[in-house]
């Protein structure tokens, strides 16, 4: 482990080095061109693609150039801590809906309100997706691309059950009563333990009025309401109608439709595209059930943004990239839904979307007059509060502890985190 | 510093045998003058700089750290021991030592057995020796890899491999990625599969015990099992004490398997939360570097204390040629 700790560190200084000496080369910018650093997360393809966005950029703004940088996932997070932590962060950065507020907070990010206009267009983002990247009333970020919450299913499963395909209008009874026949009249189970995961709870509290972070960075549940929540899945998992829980561990990272395992479950709309690689029969994608009537609870979530740093010598030409990068309906093409569905009409009209993809988009569609205003940048810590959901609901449907012992392990760990 | 000074003469044999040659071939060349030091220090400063910039300053960094509030945006903010203080009310923290001693129990002892078991035939003469050797060592090049953790994660998955041969020799178990209580032996067995490292080196003790230790043993009607207590054990003692604590420590410090197959939670049902995972859960999601830092420190000095402790043990059973025969 001190090896692994020291590893890390030795790269931590050897990335505060390299920041010093490209900060050292772009002094002198008035001069030449300027030059920005764009870093993103994503694998090789994606960079590929970046590649051809970056040098259509640059053929068309011959006066600035990029030098890009890529990591996956969870390494751009920790390589971006780190410079930012030196001072050293990109002029141009990939953003995560949830750790929006959090680099925000820190004066990290650049307000583009600044911008917006000559440099920064934003007219063509879809309704949803207006005003999404601002944090306090300042602009933080842009959407590049975006899902909403979203129910998915197995049509043949629910057919050979004799269930009726879910709809606008189905209520959560209707969905748990049809789990429970597919559990009985299939070799699948009805769903997934739609319990353990926290956008869940958010769409319930929102179908009924409510949120799951207050604007000031509290949870905006009850212990109660958490609690019924919980119970309602020991409930699933007693009745055996939901996939029980050392199975669901051992398939991931895949889904449980893989082998027909489940007949439905609830996520991200553009999962569809991975699972539409996995499964053999074609999913469909249904609203989530409400208690409701009229009110999903479901919004368009700025899943990934383009920020600038505060500390960027080029706001300008940062801030053209941004508008460009989520304008130009050449770059649409070139990525696809790569980055998610774009976030502007004439980058979805370029995307040509097909299969699975143009299914999404329908589905979007579909919905889009149901779609309410997405909630504000979640609260400093939500990433670290949603993991710590997963990780204390695995432990409750291991029957390892009691629902109440699960609510206050929930609420002391996060008031933790969202308070530090 | 005695002995990186010792180090820099280049005039200075390294063992007692080539002394007597060396100074009967050149007697009297290059006796120590003051002007050698920094010359020697200037071949020595890669390693000296890598040590200082990579592991001193760092582990000095670390320490510092833990004793602060850190979360690698904001300054270091100082907070005496309070995070020294806040581990023992913490539940994952008592967790993850809870799996990583038991981890340690077991597969120490059993990843030893193993080894040396193997090495004891190993030791014989037999045909295509050399191949099995290497056969036996190559787990031990790969077994930390991220990808043999993800064959792991599969062979002892539902309806996988082993799920089958213990369906076919009449074991019910299913998979054992989702159990909680097999999942830490899933990752028992694979250190125990990584036995070549330890293996080799106990080849090397084998072949120093000498044979008329055994033909002694023999002529005084010692059998197979006598002669392996009596003469075997004892002789490689040494041997076994080295591959003892390397692997105690290292087993301290599993983590690419672990992280691999159970995710930072520990998954499942946290039976799998190694120390090393929830310090860089700690660490590294939720960005409390203080608190990490402090955990790791914690480590090292547990760490210390197990193997302070083999030593003290190690005065009765572990016997060094010409101490006490």
């Amino acid at each position: 482990m001190m090896k692994r700790f020291r590893t890390i560190v030795a790269g931590s200084v050897a990335l505060a080095c390299l920041g010093t000496a490209l900060a050292g080369c772009g002094g002198d910018s008035e001069s030449g061109p300027a030059t920005l650093r764009y870093s993103w997360w994503g694998n090789a393809e994606r960079a590929d693609l970046m590649k051809q966005a970056i040098a259509l950029f640059e053929s068309k703004n011959p006066d600035i150039k990029i030098t890009p940088s890529f990591q996956e996932y969870e390494a751009y997070w920790q390589k971006m801590a780190t410079e930012t932590a030196g001072g050293n962060a990109p002029d141009v950065l990939q953003m995560d809906f949830s750790y929006l507020r959090e680099y925000a907070d820190r004066g990290v990010l650049l307000d583009l309100k600044k911008q917006t206009g000559d440099h920064l267009v934003l007219d063509d983002l879809l309704p949803g997706f207006q005003g999404a990247g601002e944090v306090d009333g300042a602009l933080y970020g842009v959407p590049v691309g975006g899902n909403t919450w979203s129910m998915y299913y197995n049509p043949a499963i629910f057919a050979k059950a004799g269930v009726p395909e879910p709809a606008a209008g189905w209520t959560w009874q209707d969905y748990r009563n049809g789990m429970a026949k597919i559990t009985e009249a299939t070799d699948s189970y009805g769903g997934g333990n739609y319990t353990g995961i926290i956008y869940n709870l958010e769409v319930r509290l929102r179908q009924q009025g409510g949120q799951l972070f207050t604007p000031d960075g509290r949870l905006g549940f009850t212990r109660e309401q958490l609690g019924a929540f919980w119970t309602e899945g020991q409930e699933l998992i007693k009745a055996g109608v939901v996939l029980p829980v050392d199975k669901a561990v051992q398939i991931k990272p895949r889904s449980g439709f893989v082998d027909d395992l489940i007949a439905s479950e609830l996520g991200w709309d553009n999962f569809l595209v991975r699972y539409a690689a996995e499964v053999k029969t074609p999913l469909k994608l249904a609203p989530v059930p409400t208690d409701n009537p009229g009110q999903l609870g479901q919004y368009l979530k700025p899943a990934m943004l383009l920020s600038a740093a505060s500390r960027t010598e080029h706001p300008e030409e940062a801030a053209e990239l941004i508008s460009f990068l989520i304008n130009d309906p050449e770059v649409g093409r070139i990525f696809g839904a790569n980055r998610g569905l774009p976030a502007t009409n004439a980058q979805r009209a370029a995307a040509q979307l097909q299969g699975p993809l143009a299914e999404v988009a329908a589905y979007e569609k579909s919905i889009a007059d149901q779609l309410t205003k997405a909630p504000p940048a979640p609260p400093k810590g939500a990433g670290s509060v949603e993991a710590t959901f997963i990780r204390i609901s695995e432990e409750l449907h291991y029957g390892r502890i009691s629902v109440d012992r699960a609510v206050d392990e929930f609420f002391t760990e996060a008031g933790q985190k969202l308070g530090s | 510093m005695a002995t990186s000074q010792s180090a820099v003469r280049p005039d200075e044999p390294a063992g007692p045998a080539p002394r007597s040659r060396r100074v009967g071939a050149a007697p009297g060349r290059r006796p120590r003058r003051p002007g050698d030091g920094p010359a020697g220090y200037l071949f020595l400063s890669p390693w000296i700089l890598g040590m200082l910039l990579l592991t001193v300053g760092p582990m000095a960094a670390s320490l510092y750290l833990s004793f602060t509030d850190y979360n690698l945006f904001t300054e270091p903010e100082w907070i005496g021991l309070e995070n020294y203080r806040r581990m023992f009310g913490d539940q994952r923290w008592l967790q993850s030592i809870r799996v990583t001693g038991g981890y340690v129990l077991i597969a120490v002892p059993v990843k030893l057995a193993a080894a040396l078991a193997v090495a004891l035939l190993l030791h014989q003469r037999r045909r295509a020796r050399g191949f099995y050797r290497a056969a036996f060592y190559g787990p031990s090049l790969i077994g930390a890899s991220v990808s043999v953790a993800i064959v792991w994660r599969a062979l002892f998955s539902d309806d996988a491999v082993v799920d089958r041969l213990l369906r076919a020799v009449g074991a019910e178990v299913g998979g054992w990625v989702g159990n909680p209580e097999l999942s830490l032996l899933m990752l028992v067995l694979l250190a125990v599969w990584q036995f070549g490292a330890p293996m080799v080196i106990f080849l090397a003790g084998l072949k120093q015990v000498p044979a008329e230790l055994y033909e002694a043993a023999q002529v005084d009607g010692a059998g197979r099992w006598r002669r392996f207590r009596s003469v075997t054990l004892p002789m490689i003692s040494p041997v076994l004490f080295f591959n003892l604590l390397l692997e105690t420590i290292n087993s301290f410090q599993i983590f690419t398997s672990a992280y691999v197959i159970g995710g930072r939670n520990g998954s499942p049902a946290g039976s799998t939360l190694f120390y090393t995972v929830y310090l860089y859960d700690r660490g590294f999601a939720d960005f409390q570097m203080g608190y990490a830092s402090a955990l790791a420190w914690m480590l090292l000095l547990g760490v210390g204390l197990v193997t302070a402790f083999l030593f003290r043990t190690a005065r009765g059973w572990v016997h060094y040629a010409g101490d006490q025969r």
